[in-house]
């Protein structure tokens, strides 16, 4: 059996790609970057390396227990089924596409998944931002169908690890578009501005991880729009640098209101959306865009300069 | 003695960081944008909650932060955060404090959640806008 993690050996390029781009904001966007903000990036991606390997083995052990009940048995050798690589890779990746929308949607998965929104920035180090507390939520479970198809867990890890490889690249503005055939299929840095960006239009869009098709099968693809500058973090910036506020500030503030809210609205404040309140004090995303909508009629957007128009290294192509 | 492969990743991912972080400082990476005029605070100002149009505002003599009113009343802090900004729409339980006057600020505002900290700025009309923070209250400000 294969024992290869590839984020692992991914690590040395990642600090490469991060040092060519803060040399590329040095030339040409000193702002793209932030020391503090890069080093909670990092920090980030550090924990998250670390509360991995601490915490991941109860879902390791559903997995392997789940292995026994497959459908199909690729065999003791499971590893030279050459086809059955491309076939997880791609079924793992629509798996991420529904966990990372799940993530988006239920406050519980919110939690966890906010860590990586919550920079004002988007660069490579961003991409780092990983959260430590995936293993609390049910994450995992979307994985499990998978396991019962017949994929053995280290595939679906290997699988895993270099869709989560591939993701790195995309968190940068310093590529504006890819070429045209390539924006249709791909996720990329243009499609993922999109997610990152706390822009009303651009709220809860492009969940993809490798490839935006699934974005577009299932209606949340949203492309960027050039002539409106997108602003990255979350609705409600942290405005702190404390790493541990935040690595477990939607946790805290999660569990504070199921505490504080009526019996009947408990379970809602785990399993409704952000933003999400019994009340109706608080604004969901669907709210503000709704608001924006009824504001500007949709289309409105301020004339601004993208960092990645000012200064283009892919090609303008025209997005799909 | 083996160290534990976790333990090298470690060691070496922090090393990394380390440097990486200091390497951005180095290259005087990130900048100290200034919310300089009425025109900032507004952009800022939707920025921090879409549709929030001030009616009335005034920017911290530094440039690091700014307070902004609108038409409903409502009064936003608005900060510099690294080198972006961040803010909140103050609640009835924010306050504003005027420190010893011959200090470098002359409000202080709390915004009554602890991880965002005090406010500390320099007005050029900072009672009024002092009074205006203690006087917000009501259902639309909770």
């Amino acid at each position: 059996m294969p024992d290869f993690n590839p984020t692992a050996y991914a690590i040395p390029l990642f600090v490469v790609a991060v040092l060519a781009e803060m040399i590329w904001a040095r030339l040409r966007a000193p702002e793209a970057y932030e020391p503090k903000d890069t080093l909670v990036s990092l920090a980030f991606g550090l924990g998250s390396t670390i509360a991995g390997a601490l915490l991941g083995g109860f879902a390791l052990a559903v997995f392997i227990a789940a292995y026994d009940y497959r459908i199909v048995d690729f065999g003791p050798e499971w590893w030279t089924v050459w086809w059955a690589w491309p076939v997880c890779f791609v079924l793992d990746d629509l798996k991420y596409y529904w966990v990372h929308r799940a993530g988006h949607r239920i406050r519980w998965m919110w939690a966890s998944h906010v860590n990586h929104h919550s920079s004002q920035h988007y660069n490579l180090s961003t991409a780092l931002r990983q959260t430590w507390t995936g293993p609390l939520t049910f994450g995992f479970l979307f994985a499990v169908p998978l396991v019962l198809l017949g994929f053995h867990p280290a595939m679906i890890a290997i699988c895993g690890g270099f869709n989560l490889i591939y993701q790195f690249w995309i968190h940068t503005e310093a590529i504006h578009r890819m070429p045209r055939w390539f924006e249709a299929v791909m996720n990329t840095p243009s499609h993922h501005r999109v997610h990152h960006a706390t822009n009303p239009r651009y709220l809860d869009r492009n969940y993809a991880g490798v490839f935006i098709v699934w974005d577009k099968l299932f209606g949340t693809f949203s492309p960027e729009v050039d002539d409106e500058k997108i602003r990255y973090g979350i609705v409600k910036q942290i405005g702190s640098f404390n790493l541990l506020w935040a690595v477990f500030h939607e946790w805290i503030g999660m569990l504070t209101d199921i505490w504080r809210a009526p019996w009947q609205h408990k379970l809602a404040y785990l399993l409704r959306e952000p933003g999400w309140s019994h009340d109706g004090s608080r604004e969901t995303s669907g709210m503000i865009r709704a608001r924006w909508e009824a504001r500007t009629g949709g289309a409105n957007a301020p004339h601004a300069t993208s960092v990645a128009d000012r200064n283009p290294i892919a090609g303008s192509a025209e997005a799909a | 003695m083996e160290v534990p492969p976790l333990l090298v990743q470690t060691a070496g991912s922090l090393v990394a960081i380390l440097a990486l972080a200091g390497l951005a400082r180095w290259l005087k990476l990130g900048a100290a944008p200034r919310l300089a005029s009425a025109d900032d605070v507004r952009r800022a100002a939707g920025e921090v909650e879409d549709g929030f149009v001030p009616v009335a505002t005034t920017c911290d003599a530094g440039g690091a932060g700014a307070l902004a009113r609108d038409a409903g009343g409502r009064i936003m802090l608005i900060r510099r955060h690294g080198n972006r900004f961040a803010g909140r729409v103050l609640t009835a339980q924010a306050r504003a404090l005027r420190p010893d006057p011959a200090g470098p600020f002359n409000v202080i505002v709390d915004c009554a959640e602890p991880r965002f900290g005090r406010t500390f700025l320099a007005l050029d009309d900072a009672e009024a806008w002092a009074d205006a923070i203690n006087r917000v209250s009501g259902p639309g400000n909770a």
